[in-house]
């Protein structure tokens, strides 16, 4: 066992702060959202990914320097009849990244929608991603990379074109948000439970009434 | 439930003869996991051992819920180590439990319960240490339980629970889970605990030669050179710690803080260092006659860091510094380190004095600056020199004891040494080391010579100065007193040390602490609520006006842990769902591999069907279902509605000339906005004077119900009504179906449907004021929209009518106007919200009703020739 003072950082460094933030994927249906989590989660791929019928929750960390950023994950439902609930994800979301398909033009239009309303309903301080995934099949390519970027700068997101299949870009994407997050003490949590269930059945199994 | 409580109940567990000291809730920290335990310290003649005890129920509430999980004797493979110190507001406490290589890690709860605990658990395995001489403690009485878990099969065991973090696959069982196993949310203590634990993964080491010396100057100015007690050894050490008490005996001292014997001594101290290396001073501490200065090699000094110093006085009051220790800490690559110089109180009788001293310098050394403070113990390394007083216990004459020290023959001398007593006794230092004594004593001398004491207090020579140590990978190269130097009448003592100091590599370092947190995040991950159903679109048959459809959804918990769903409100809307929708459960627990199977009822009845008629709403919600915790699943329910002349305003069915069935939707839509829109109804042009389908259901009754018994009191049939129904919004040449009381509900039915009442919720208040004057309520009536007056008044005289035939049907003006006055001056919506089931609102719903009654009672009893005229004058 070690103590409490016991080496946890190389000499030098400063304590590691956790910071934590809530991140949501956006974009039109079949882009690639689940599959860039999966990718980014558990460096998985599945050539069928199944439609997200929801929202799918999941938790993944990524180191920046001497801070470990962890993120919450929400990955929506890319389908038109639920757009009307994408407000309950992005809603307090540091963090968001709208996905289109660069083989598909329709898609990078419907991700210029997301990023007007993010703009106009999210937090005036949010970190706004655009991913062009499927860049693997760059010979069906209907999106122009220059088109994109010109269009990220103008906005001032960043930009990446990602695969979830051959996983080129997706841990950067994220370690580039993680990067532009700011990480000041609000956001410094050490201890935020991993859920409220969870911490709260703690709190009641200590408190002894079961 | 108490402590006491417990104990008792686990004193009837265990067998008769064992006796159960101290019994507390703790909480087993298995990686990721916190589970309830309970610890009891059982003890049978001199030995004793630990229980860890688990309950069926939290507390337990019978002897038979509890179950002996280990039991650990108390013999020398148990080592118990309190992982922080409690303080009033600090953490909680951890017990490290390590027997043989299985570690177990518990946490207490703060309070003086766990604090007994702790204290009765280091008496009962410090007995222990004091048995070690004789080897065998008898455990023979531990075989006869048979606990959970064996101490032959731990070893393997713990490397199971090792690997779980190296090996994530392993699921963790259910059961354990459903026994209030719970994912440990602390992810920073997680962290930090798996990061200690694989800490050789990511150091190297390397031996520093640590140099400890303590001298009592007796108030003697530094006059004579260091070097033959500092740079007395070929090597040159990496640190130095040098301590000194009674540096200043002057009562100045005592007032002022600052000392010029101080940089003397500390300048002379810097002369007298190891020649074979330059120094730099890391940190120096005085409080009165104590200084302890901290030197390494100028080479580490970059790798010096959180260098803390710390003094607590134990002289006059506890708090003069003329009694005391002065410590340094400070982090050298990365192993904490720490040096005390303590001055303890002196006399061959004030052991226990000294014991006190000990413990309050141990207690109130706190080194601010760290959250919480660091005290001594929270240290890898910890030195600790001074002039510790400790004396030879006045058993051995003093002359013995001379003689003994002329043949140089110290064993049989240190068997009185008050320090090794106390040591074994338990008292104080019971954790440090020392190395053996091979040296003279140190105290008291002649000053200017080598001979004992000649005071004539007779007073046995004494090893006052020491220097111990505590923390693994030390060992003492030397160990002695340096006779040489004469000024004082204690001789100096010094030890060198090699220590081997832990350096991070921080490349290492880094690969695995993303590997732990990837791991953490992989089990987070898993530990996640999940769950699936059997189909993310409920579709409804065509609905129906009052006709239930139900559906099911099943919700599979196919994640590992317990999960808690419910149906939560989207952006924008007041409820989790639409009216004409009811979710049972919406909200409910499943355990994992378990299925809860949920109704969705559809029914769309008097409330929500004038939305549905007129298109305002539709029937299509999606539900979002929400795992606490976890994702969210949306349910698409679906379903067309059927249009029927319930839920539909009288203006628009009098103006169709149809049947409902027959309409186009978008015209039904259109008469309903312009109805909505206008403030006067609809244009009586081209309408029926009332709605066909109100003179259907009057015209039925009149000519079928008007002498049967309880008309409108008694319910109709469900089917019939649904029949009617079809009946109505399709026509048919058959004759109108059901019996008269299915049809009077109808007609009931149909007025309470709409969207607005027949006397408007704008009229509402005024109606409910003027009830009692019949001119009044006659011109409320006669300002009523063109339909609605009609309706009004056909519909009273209708009862007027059933009223003349009560002999028959025995309904009486009464019964009748308290029915049809809900139904004319039915309660706005916003009324609803204040029947908070109090007293006054009920009384007050009773005066409303009784006043709506009174208003449509004139219209049933008043002579007035002029009321017909009301519709007559309108008429088409």
């Amino acid at each position: 066992m070690a103590n409490r003072s016991g080496p946890q950082r190389p000499n030098g460094t400063a304590q590691a702060k956790i910071c934590q933030f809530k991140l949501v994927l956006l974009g039109e249906s079949a882009v690639g959202k689940s599959s860039l989590v999966l990718r980014f989660v558990k460096g998985q791929f599945h050539e069928f990914q199944e439609s997200t019928i929801g929202a799918a929750f999941l938790t993944q960390t990524v180191c920046v320097d001497d801070t470990t950023v962890k993120f919450e994950i929400w990955d929506t439902a890319g389908q038109e009849r639920y757009h009307s609930l994408a407000p309950m994800y992005y809603r307090g979301a540091q963090a968001a990244i709208v996905v289109y398909d660069v083989t598909n033009q329709d898609t990078f239009g419907r991700a210029k929608t997301w990023v007007k309303e993010l703009q106009r309903q999210a937090s005036p301080n949010i970190v706004i991603a655009l991913a062009g995934n499927k860049a693997d099949l760059a010979n069906k390519r209907s999106v122009e990379l220059e088109e994109a970027q010109a269009y990220a700068e103008e906005n001032q997101l960043l930009f990446m074109e990602t695969s979830a299949k051959t996983a080129k870009n997706v841990n950067e994407v994220f370690l580039a948000i993680a990067k532009k997050l700011p990480k000041n003490d609000q956001n410094v949590n050490p201890s935020v439970p991993v859920n409220i269930t969870a911490w709260l059945t703690i709190c009641v199994l200590r408190a002894g009434h079961f | 439930m108490s402590s006491v409580d417990i104990t008792n109940l686990v004193q009837w567990k265990v067998n008769p003869g064992d006796t159960v000291i101290s019994c507390v809730n703790a909480s087993l920290m298995q990686d990721w996991l916190r589970m309830t335990r309970y610890l009891a310290i059982v003890t049978n003649g001199c030995s004793a051992a630990l229980f860890v005890l688990t309950s069926a129920n939290v507390p337990p509430t019978s002897v038979q819920e509890i179950n002996i999980e280990r039991i650990f004797p108390f013999d020398l493979n148990f080592k118990c180590d309190l992982e922080s110190e409690a303080k009033d507001d600090g953490p909680d406490r951890f017990v490290a439990i390590t027997y043989q290589k299985l570690i177990l890690l518990f946490e207490l709860e703060l309070g003086d319960k766990s604090n007994m605990f702790v204290s009765e658990l280091y008496e009962a395995t410090g007995k222990v240490s004091e048995e070690r001489g004789n080897e065998f403690l008898e455990f023979g009485w531990l075989q006869k339980y048979n606990p959970s878990f064996r101490i032959e099969q731990s070893d393997e065991e713990i490397e199971e629970q090792d690997d779980i973090i190296d090996n994530p696959e392993i699921p963790i069982n259910r059961e354990s889970l459903a026994k209030g196993a719970s994912l440990l949310a602390m992810r920073e203590a997680a962290i930090k605990f798996h990061m200690s634990k694989k800490e050789a993964e990511y150091t190297n080491t390397q031996t520093f030669r640590v140099f400890v010396g303590t001298w009592n100057v007796n108030n003697h100015l530094p006059t004579v050179s260091l070097q033959d007690w500092l740079a007395c050894d070929i090597d040159p050490p990496d640190i130095y710690a040098v301590g000194f008490q009674e540096l200043d005996l002057s009562t100045v001292a005592y007032v002022v803080s600052d000392s010029p014997r101080e940089e003397e001594w500390r300048f002379q101290v810097e002369q007298g260092l190891h020649q074979g290396a330059e120094y730099k001073k890391v940190a120096l501490i005085r409080l009165i006659g104590m200084l302890l200065i901290v030197y390494v090699r100028k080479e580490h000094f970059n790798h010096v860091k959180k260098v803390h110093v710390d003094s607590v006085g134990t002289g006059i009051l506890s708090k003069m510094g003329n009694k005391g220790g002065v410590s340094v800490r400070m982090e050298i690559h990365n192993t904490s380190i720490c040096f005390v110089n303590s001055h303890l109180a002196a006399h061959v009788v004030e052991c226990e004095r000294r014991n006190q001293d000990y413990k309050d310098i141990c207690r109130r050394t706190s080194f601010s600056g760290f959250s919480p403070p660091l005290a001594i113990r929270d240290h890898d390394h910890i030195y600790w020199l001074g002039d510790l007083n400790y004396r030879i216990i006045p058993g051995m004459d003093v002359d013995v004891v001379k003689d003994y020290l002329a043949r140089k023959k110290f064993p049989p001398i240190l068997e009185y040494d008050q320090l090794n007593h106390q040591k074994r006794k338990g008292n104080a230092f019971i954790d440090f080391k020392e190395g053996p004594i091979d040296f003279m004593p140190t105290y008291k001398y002649d000053v200017g010579t080598d001979n004992w004491d000649s005071s004539g207090k007779e007073r046995a020579p004494a090893w006052c100065d020491r220097i111990l140590w505590k923390g693994d990978s030390i060992r003492q190269l030397e160990y002695r007193s340096h006779q040489v130097y004469r000024i004082s009448d204690h001789k100096p003592v010094s030890a060198v040390f090699l220590a081997d100091i832990k350096k991070v590599d921080n490349a290492k370092w880094r690969k695995i602490h993303e590997e732990v947190m990837k791991q953490l995040d992989k089990l987070e991950n898993e530990f996640l609520p999940q769950a699936t159903v059997d189909t993310t679109e409920i579709k409804f048959n065509p609905v129906n006006f009052l006709e239930l459809q139900t559906r099911s959804l099943t919700i599979a918990n196919n994640g590992q842990v317990p999960i808690k769903f419910k149906f939560v409100k989207k952006p924008k809307d007041v409820n989790y769902c639409k009216d004409w929708l009811t979710i049972d459960p919406f909200t409910s627990d499943i355990n994992p591999g378990e299925t809860c199977t949920i109704r969705l009822e559809v029914l769309v009845d008097k409330k929500s069907a004038y939305k549905l008629n007129s298109g305002q709403d539709q029937l299509y919600d999606i539900l979002v279902l929400h795992l606490v915790g976890g994702r969210d699943i949306f349910i698409t329910v679906a379903g067309e509605y059927e249009r029927s002349c319930f839920g539909t305003s009288l203006e628009t069915l009098a103006h169709i000339p149809g049947p409902i069935k027959e309409v186009h939707a978008g015209r039904l839509s259109e008469l309903e906005r312009q109805l909505r829109d206008s403030s006067q109804g609809l244009e009586a042009v081209g309408s029926y004077p009332v709605p066909k389908e109100v003179w259907f259901l009057v015209d039925h009754l009149h000519r079928h119900g008007m002498k049967t018994n309880q008309l409108f009191i008694q319910s109709g049939l469900t089917s019939e009504i649904e029949a009617i129904r079809t009946w109505l919004d399709c026509w048919s040449l058959d004759p109108m179906p059901g019996s008269v009381y299915s049809v009077a509900e109808a007609l009931v039915l149909l007025l309470e449907s709409t969207a607005e009442p027949i006397i408007p919720y704008e009229c509402y208040s005024k109606s409910l004021e003027v009830a009692h004057t019949y001119q009044m309520c006659k011109k409320i009536v006669q300002e009523l929209p063109f339909h609605k007056k009609n309706v009004f008044i056909y519909l009273c005289l209708f009862l007027r009518e059933l009223v003349s035939h009560s002999d028959d049907n025995k309904l009486d003006v009464n019964t009748l106007a308290t029915l049809f006055g809900g139904i004319f001056l039915r309660d706005p919506p916003w009324h609803k919200k204040v029947s908070a089931g109090k007293y006054w609102v009920t009384n007050q719903q009773n005066t409303f009703i009784r006043r709506k009654a009174t208003f449509v009672s004139h219209f049933l009893t008043t002579d007035d020739p002029t009321l017909c005229q009301i519709v007559s004058t309108s008429g088409q």
